[in-house]
């Protein structure tokens, strides 16, 4: 084999390889803009998740999201996890705008909503009001919060504040059986109603 | 034609094999990678750590629940050890799961609320293709790890400052330590 052989087919070898690189990177989501509402083989009123999470089973497009945005996460046995990046009218969830979130109980020993930035990352305030859980809702039958960058004049807030785009996450432990076998006809969607924005900046 | 057969089957055959080495190696070098993390703020093999409240100022992995306190235990069974993992007792959800080096969920015990609070809940775990101990030495749990790498979490409700001082409590009763067999 000639030199000029060798050399081309080093080329093709090495192009092939990153091309193949970056494709995996980018169909498993680690590249590129996408957020972790992004994949999903449940949607529930835009609550998204995977069945397959945590589990053996989950195909490697899967497992590679899931060890980027949800590293730890487990099977839905034990956890379910829904993600929403959009409110009710189907616009992304902003930090300058203010939403009511309003819920029901869920089949769940507990369940809460939490806010995590682009990035899947709590954002940075010291709100210390990043979530709502069941604790705090209490025995209640429905609630509302209210997620904005700053506090409300009463009731459950959730803060955005630093948090740019973002979405919440749902996490139901201990799902009942027929959560876990028909999350869509017993998952109670939480709404979230946008109810003012601010001029962007 | 012939000429160019060869280089675009080869280029095919490259772009295959870049994309299913990446797709398979990315959850371990991550997991590989959040190991190496927690060795560097000083959590070392076979030994529970208690992480503080989570915060955005705390938080070490991606989606932390501030809701929730984590206690993390790294694990090695190159030698084909057993490792023996107690959990102490907490009056409200605990749970503790295993994860393997591919990031997979492979175990989760659910510890029992109110429980004995004297006995806590011991789980043993294998290396991979280690026998079982005998139920007669050891009645709890067993788990056979799919990896030899790996960690083990467990996770406890606890929402408020108050509980999480109850969980540092509960938490000094936690180990995950070889066992001398």
């Amino acid at each position: 084999m000639s030199t000029k052989a060798i050399v081309l087919y080093a080329s093709v070898v090495l192009f092939g390889l990153l091309v193949g690189n970056a494709s995996a990177l980018w169909m498993s989501g680690l590249i590129g803009k996408f957020s972790a509402a992004s994949f999903a083989n449940i949607n529930i009123a835009n609550w998204t998740s995977d069945r397959s999470i945590g589990a053996v089973s989950a195909n490697p497009y899967t497992r590679a999201r899931v060890a980027r945005h949800g590293l730890l996460a487990l099977v839905k046995e034990e956890a379910i996890y829904f993600t929403r990046s959009v409110d009710d009218s189907g616009e992304q969830l902003q930090e300058r705008c203010t939403y009511v979130l309003s819920g029901k109980r869920q089949k769940a020993f507990w369940w809460s909503v939490t806010l995590y930035d682009s990035e899947s990352r709590l954002p940075m305030n010291d709100d210390l009001a990043l979530s709502i859980d069941a604790t705090t809702i209490g025995e209640r039958g429905e609630w509302t919060a209210i997620i904005a960058p700053t506090p409300p004049a009463g009731g459950h807030w959730i803060s955005s504040r630093a948090a740019g785009r973002f979405d919440l996450t749902l996490r139901l432990y201990q799902p009942e059986a027929d959560l876990v076998e028909f999350p869509e006809v017993w998952l109670a969607p939480p709404r979230i109603q946008k109810i003012k924005c601010e001029a962007a900046a | 034609m012939k000429r160019i057969v060869a280089p675009i089957f080869v280029l095919l055959a490259s772009i295959l094999t870049g994309h299913f080495v990446t797709l398979h190696m990315t959850p371990v070098a991550i997991m590989k990678n959040a190991i190496e993390r927690l060795e560097e703020r000083g959590v070392a093999l076979h030994e529970f750590n208690l992480a503080p409240r989570t915060t955005p100022q705390t938080q070490t992995v991606v989606r932390p629940s501030p809701d929730l306190v984590y206690s993390i235990c790294p694990f090695d069974l190159s030698g084909n050890q057993v490792l023996a993992v107690r959990v102490g007792p907490y009056d409200d959800y605990s749970s503790v799961s295993f994860f393997d080096i591919r990031t997979n969920n492979f175990a989760t015990v659910r510890i029992d609320v109110g429980g004995d609070p004297a006995s806590g809940s011991e789980i043993v775990l294998r290396a991979p293709g280690r026998a079982a101990l005998d139920p007669l030495m050891f009645s709890g749990p067993q788990i056979e790890a799919p990896t030899r790498r790996g960690l083990i979490l467990i996770r406890r409700l606890a929402p408020t400052q108050a509980a999480y001082h109850e969980v540092v409590s509960t938490a000094a009763d936690d180990s995950c330590s070889l066992l001398i067999l």
